[in-house]
């Protein structure tokens, strides 16, 4: 467990682990920014941050991505060892979630207030801002955190809000925003819109990495993201509260404050989004940006969005995992762990103990009826406790071995789902699966299975070992 | 602005509308220039292809009509006004 700092702070651990690679040739914004940003993505559970410092038409200008894009990143962001496997990161997030809430820590004073702009803004000038992929309507602000309040409750902070929304650059100093009804934001936009009232916001940019896997994560509208984020580094967090009274990560680079525009739509997309899908375009909310601060010489960081995965994949992996494993393991304790790393967790793999016949398919029912599993589980794979649900190849021998279509394969038509699942028929509604891929236990009594082939003894002891000595053996 | 003066630029490449501003030229004078639409807020970057700058050459699958933007979907939903809280 680690806090850091601040964002830079991050950056240096990563390059001291070899995980951040400096590209000092020459790129142009568009394409090379998404090339390399993508190809980085084929490059393994090493994937290193890339960061650009010779950018076409800048003297200094600093980008960097694909800072949460590996499982050893991820890892290393909440401070563990980067050869963390991904069920012992589950693990570990999923005890340190329960540990919720931790403090905040409010300073007065952070490095992002070196430079204040207040006048004549202008956000293209003062950010590298690009395309990331071709059909997009403009350049999108894509790895923010978005910090919010309720108009109606403006003094409780455990409702103060902290989301990673996509933001697209309008003009000068004007923001389109995405907030689909499902996400917390939404609902003090509604609360502020109803009073005809704009809604202030800050913006935070180059943020430590730990309060972007909270902004990322599916929590109850009365979980303050900070509160999360202290327990998952280990100490409280260390906030700058603003004249309008949100609470600003320390750590940031850079800071945009301003309002949600009252009452007011305009066009806005399309976005190459997390299906791999572009989304359409709407008619979403517009922001009017009041005040710019930042460091000297910001540090801009941006995350690739393409055909999974990307990063973005590994931002909403076991920050989606873990909401929903917490949920369905306090009505069913015999679930031992949800692995939801696909697409968001559009497809999804609950390990768990099995008390009698139809068990499993009930622990799948749960899933769909938690609140990610309303607008997103589409395709639930229920696997037995002797199968590690992050382990791809054991839920393959599960499904090709435990699994009689007949009698093991449920289909739910016309359910909920999220509006930017290509597959919806009509938009905002598809049918759901769930696939039992445990063993028959009575009274179920199909099948004919025998006696399962037992591990070796001394198997773990073994594993270790050879680890070890393999460790040595590339060094 | 030069850019527009000169007929460089006339139409938006999604929407054609003649609404386009100059957004920001690059640090370094004369490497890019960004231009932007006030009707549709389609951006993009003069060094981009032209399949992103040039209205001909604009993949007609993300075209847009400037007539048919107001019948976008709308989200979220503006709520109905309340009587002003105390």
């Amino acid at each position: 467990m680690r806090a850091y700092q601040d964002f830079r702070e991050f950056l240096s651990v990563l390059e001291q682990q070899k995980q951040l690679l400096r590209i000092t040739d020459p790129v142009k914004l568009e394409p090379d920014m998404a090339a390399a940003s993508a190809a980085a993505t084929r490059l393994g559970n090493r994937s290193p941050a890339l960061l650009f410092s010779n950018v076409a038409g800048y003297q200094n200008a600093q980008i960097v991505t694909n800072v949460h894009g590996s499982w050893a990143n991820h890892a290393l962001a909440l401070g563990m060892d980067p050869e963390t496997g991904i069920r012992d990161q589950f693990l570990e997030f999923v005890r340190r979630y329960r540990m919720f809430p931790g403090q905040l820590e409010r300073v007065t004073s952070a490095p992002w207030q070196e430079v204040v702009i207040d006048k004549d803004i202008n956000l293209f000038d003062i950010f590298p801002l690009f395309r990331w992929n071709h059909g997009d309507g403009g350049f999108f602000i894509d790895k923010p955190c978005v910090i919010s309040r309720d108009p109606d409750d403006w003094t409780n902070d455990d409702v103060e809000n902290v989301g990673v929304y996509r933001l697209q650059v309008k003009d000068r100093n004007h923001l389109g925003i995405q907030t689909v009804p499902q996400h917390d934001i939404a609902i003090q936009l509604a609360h502020a819109e109803a009073r005809g009232e704009d809604l202030p916001i800050a913006i935070a940019l180059g943020n430590e990495p730990v309060i972007t896997l909270m902004g990322a994560t599916p929590m109850l509208y009365t979980q303050l993201e900070y509160k999360m984020a202290a327990v998952m580094q280990g100490q409280p967090y260390r906030v700058v509260q603003n004249e309008k009274g949100l609470d600003i990560p320390y750590g940031s680079e850079a800071v945009l404050e301003g309002r949600i525009l009252a009452r007011k739509r305009q066009p806005e997309g399309p976005f190459g989004e997390f299906p791999g899908y572009y989304s359409g375009c709407h008619q979403y909310p517009v922001i009017e940006i009041d005040r710019v601060l930042h460091r000297k010489d910001p540090i801009y960081e941006s995350v690739y969005v393409g055909r999974p995965w990307t990063e973005l994949d590994y931002l909403q992996a076991l920050t989606t995992s873990a909401p929903i494993f917490d949920q369905v393991n306090a009505t069913f304790p015999e679930v031992q762990a949800v692995n939801a790393l696909y697409t968001h967790g559009l497809v999804l793999i609950v390990s768990t103990k099995v008390r009698y016949g139809g068990f499993a398919k009930a622990v799948g029912l749960r899933v769909l009826s938690t609140p990610h599993g309303l607008g997103y589980a589409k395709v639930i794979i229920v696997v037995d406790e002797d199968v590690d649900p992050f382990d791809l190849n054991q839920v393959m021998w599960a499904i090709s071995v435990r699994v009689n279509p007949a009698g093991d394969v449920l289909m739910l038509p016309n359910l909920a789902e999220n509006l930017l699942d290509p597959a919806c028929q009509p938009s905002g509604m598809v049918t759901k699966m769930i696939i039992d891929a445990t063993m028959p236990v009575s009274p179920d009594i199909r099948g004919d299975y025998g006696e399962i082939l037992e591990t070796p003894v001394g198997t773990d002891v073994w594993l270790q070992k050879l680890e070890a000595l393999t460790k040595e053996l590339r060094k | 602005m030069s850019a527009i003066a000169q007929g460089a630029i006339q139409a938006c490449p999604r929407c054609r509308s003649n609404t386009v501003a100059v957004r920001a030229v690059s640090p370094l004078a004369g490497v890019w220039t960004v231009y932007g639409c006030d009707t549709c807020f389609y951006t993009w970057r003069s060094t981009e292809p032209e399949t992103n700058t040039d209205p001909d050459q604009y993949p007609a699958v993300f075209r847009l009509a400037a007539a048919d933007l107001p019948k976008l979907q709308v989200a979220p939903a503006i709520p109905p006004l309340q009587a002003k809280k105390p």
